[in-house]
């Protein structure tokens, strides 16, 4: 009943917003042709064609058949690739909303329910910020999760930058307890006075969480009676390897940390921020632990315009390439947020061409393209539906008017479950 | 490929002396002064720039520095930074109108941020105090580079820095854009009756004592005679033609920073001669498509703009990114190279020594692998006041 009423009111905010094309599962099929087609999962293929239906990919290749009565749209000179995938990013949640100043640790706490698919929820303030801004730079997916003010801000989600309704936005949820150690959790704690203090009250009182969330497993097992707790709930998916750990660690002793917790109590972890990542790689590597860094042009991802920088070694614009070439699943992502009345340092309308300094050093373009595609969806749980133009796919697809990583190039098309939802 | 260093006579050491005679060639210049130069050349000597061209001869002895199919531009520069100093030193809160503070007294000339700055093909910046305090004190001109310090200043009265807040701070006054605009002007009012005392002290032969000296009204002088000028931190439309309004009444002559909405009043600007230094990346402008077109916008307008990184907001390696989104709204490569070259060499009033490569100025260059506006491109080799002072090829891998 609930989610009835809040699913028409959605309804009834997205029918005033301007939508070329109804936000429906498009029947009629798109052929998208004549373009270098860059697949992802495959090498690029020249003069290619890509053809979706029903929101789904169902054709890719030099050779295809289109369908009689498909829409064609003449890529001639210009590029085609799957929807940017955003693996770490704020776009869509109010700063209010992004964290409970009150209690450091909050599993309970679910990223999608602060979230606004189809605001513009900075309207008025220096900056307005609505998903149009990702899908500006060919963003159609992100992940999106409570900010780095607590140790344990709640549930992260999977999420669609576009979509007829809420259900259509959403991709996995949770996706991920969301997690941060080091100086953001313990500001606003010192402010009033209680803890985390310390770096050591930070992993103490993780700790003492999880071994609860054992118990209360354990309890439950045993005795089905046991009254639900719904963010122990929580906490068992990430103990039962359901769901990974997300947890921002930039300096050596926060992945320490991070690395010890997850091996203590036996969760999947990828580190967020990662800034010091390069120390780790031979035990990232060994434990199949993921990264997801922040810009390479602004590496800091957290909450703070000018932040802590002993939370962070010096920036490197070669870390990406070189956990790359070392085998670690690596992501470049633009953790975009508000703070207070300011824009963020960057979001997704950049992220393309952020990640296209890395190309200078030390990754192929082919490599930078991965790292904002099918890396963050292998990363995100969600390479059977994004990531790669591969049939079967959900039709996120991107053209641009010239290669990608350029500073000129322009998004001039993003479709989204196959519908148009944004044109430049 | 990465620049080759050489003399005819084999490997030399990049820790050269300032009167060498270095010859960069085969690239394609841009001057920020003129059209490109394909194949050009420019001969450096005794750290200045000697001779610039399509055509330029190597005199004997002369290093080459071989930089054929690369991009040489002009030693950029960061009009608007906050680097050499620590976070604590910027703001001076309690001191609403400090002109007295100078950025000089708090600077550490060795501040590792010079380095990313120099690694990016930053030679000159102005660093100025924070934007906390309607007025926060005198900014300085410096190189990026070197040990020297004295040769380091480039201007030490580089621009006094005004900010249209702070305001919605309910604790003290002001704390609405009325209330900042009238605190300012009644400083300037106060600052031209301590110039009429001290004129009057001086017209009446100097008789008795001089008037009480006080520092603030002193450095604001200097602003009311334009032997400097304001840099004034302002974002929203309303504060641009206050600002506009004060410059009107009190004379001086003005430049705007960060400029978020300057775009709304570019006529304005235009019509008085206001330059604008305008941040496309970065936390505080930059999303919204309209802010984006912004400097297009004053640029077509006639407002002469610099771009700027706000550093350490935005590290100055970037300070290129930032005029190369600008292109994308319709600025040309041309013109979007001068907001990081010679507009902002003019604007911080330092346009005889840097800022082009032009016959007789500093021979601060920068030479990349690629064009110079491009993400992946890499900065292969910095020369500063006449020597390399960043080689790519001698980084760790």
């Amino acid at each position: 009943m609930r989610r009835a009423s809040l699913v028409s009111v959605v309804a009834a905010v997205s029918a005033l917003l301007v939508v070329p094309i109804p936000l429906s599962a498009q029947e009629r099929a798109v052929a998208i042709r004549g373009g270098t087609v860059l697949p992802i999962s495959g090498p690029a293929i020249p003069n290619g064609t890509v053809v979706i239906r029903g929101g789904k990919i169902v054709a890719v290749g030099a050779n295809v058949t289109v369908p009689a009565g498909a829409e064609i749209v003449d890529a001639t000179g210009q590029y085609v690739m799957p929807g940017v995938i955003d693996a770490a990013s704020y776009i869509g949640i109010e700063a209010n909303d992004l964290n409970e100043p009150t209690d450091p640790m909050t599993p309970q706490n679910r990223a999608w329910e602060s979230y606004n698919p189809f605001g513009t929820f900075a309207a008025g303030q220096a900056a307005p910020l609505r998903n149009k801004e990702a899908l500006s730079g060919g963003v159609t997916s992100m992940y999106i999760a409570p900010a780095d003010a607590q140790l344990l801000g709640g549930q992260g989600a999977v999420v669609k930058t576009a979509g007829a309704a809420l259900d259509a936005v959403l991709v996995r949820e949770p996706a991920a307890i969301d997690m941060a150690l080091g100086s953001p959790p313990k500001t606003p704690a010192r402010t009033q006075n209680r803890d985390p203090f310390t770096r050591m009250a930070e992993s103490a009182m993780l700790r003492q969480l999880f071994v609860k969330a054992q118990e209360y497993q354990r309890n439950k097992t045993s005795t089905p009676t046991t009254p639900r707790d719904i963010g122990m709930e929580a906490l068992g998916r990430l103990l039962r390897r359901e769901i990974p750990a997300r947890i921002q660690a930039n300096n050596a002793t926060d992945i320490r940390t991070a690395l010890r917790l997850a091996q203590e109590f036996g969760f999947d972890l990828v580190i967020d921020g990662g800034a010091g990542a390069w120390e780790f790689k031979d035990e990232l590597v060994a434990r199949k632990v993921a990264v997801v860094l922040g810009q390479v042009s602004h590496q800091y991802v957290s909450n703070e315009e000018i932040p802590d920088k002993q939370d962070y070694p010096k920036a490197d614009e070669r870390l990406a390439g070189r956990l790359t070439n070392a085998g670690i699943p690596t992501a470049m992502a633009t953790f975009s947020r508000a703070f207070g009345t300011l824009a963020p340092a960057g979001t997704g309308k950049w992220l393309l061409i952020d990640a296209g300094i890395a190309a200078g050093y030390g990754m192929s373009d082919d490599q930078v393209l991965k790292a904002v595609t099918l890396v963050p969806a292998q990363i995100l749980g969600v390479a059977d539906r994004v990531g790669s133009l591969e049939v079967g796919k959900d039709a996120d697809v991107i053209v641009l008017d010239g290669p990608p990583l350029s500073v000129k190039t322009w998004v001039r098309r993003v479709y989204v479950n196959g519908e148009l939802v944004h044109t430049k | 490929m990465t620049a080759v260093t050489a003399t005819a006579a084999g490997a030399k050491p990049v820790a050269a002396q300032a009167d060498d005679v270095i010859l960069v060639r085969g690239a394609t210049v841009h001057t920020a002064a003129g059209a490109p130069i394909s194949n050009g050349s420019v001969l450096i000597r005794a750290g200045k720039i000697a001779a610039v061209g399509a055509n330029v001869a190597a005199p004997s002895g002369a290093r080459i520095i071989d930089a054929t199919g690369k991009t040489v531009t002009p030693g950029m520069i960061d009009n608007h930074s906050h680097i050499g100093a620590r976070p604590t030193d910027l703001n001076d809160s309690p001191m609403l109108i400090g002109p007295q503070h100078r950025f000089l007294d708090a600077l550490d000339w060795n501040d590792p941020d010079f380095q990313d700055a120099v690694e990016g093909g930053v030679t000159t910046i102005v660093s100025g105090p924070g934007s906390g305090e309607n007025v926060s004190g005198m900014a300085v001109v410096i190189k990026t580079f070197g040990t020297d310090y004295s040769k380091r200043m480039v201007l030490e009265k580089g621009g006094m820095k005004f900010a249209m807040g702070p305001k919605g701070n309910r604790t003290r006054y002001p704390s609405t854009a009325m209330g900042v605009a009238a605190n300012l002007r009644a400083y300037l009012i106060k600052t031209q009756e301590y110039m009429a005392a001290q004129k009057k002290w001086e017209d009446d032969g100097k008789k008795g004592n001089p008037p009480a000296r006080d520092l603030g009204y002193e450095a604001m002088s200097d602003v009311l005679t334009k032997k400097t000028y304001v840099r004034a931190h302002v974002h929203s439309a309303t504060d641009v033609m206050t600002l506009t309004r004060l410059k009107d009444e009190f004379g001086f002559d003005l430049t705007i920073h960060h400029s978020t909405e300057a775009y709304k009043v570019a006529p304005e600007l235009a019509k008085r001669g206001i330059s604008a230094v305008v941040l496309p990346l970065g936390p505080r402008i930059g999303v919204g498509e309209d802010a984006m077109a912004g400097p297009a916008v004053l640029w077509k307008a006639g407002v002469k703009i610099a771009m700027h990184t706000d550093a350490p907001v935005i590290s100055q390696r970037w300070l290129r990114l930032c005029a190369a989104l600008a292109m994308r709204y319709g600025i040309p490569e041309a013109e979007a190279l001068k907001m990081v070259t010679s507009n902002a060499a003019e604007i911080a009033r330092v346009a005889d020594r840097v800022g082009s490569i032009a016959v007789g100025k500093d021979a601060d260059l920068v030479i990349f692998n690629g064009p110079w506006y491009e993400p992946k491109s890499r900065v292969d080799l910095v020369i500063g006041d006449g020597r390399v002072i960043y080689d790519r090829a001698k980084e760790a891998k």
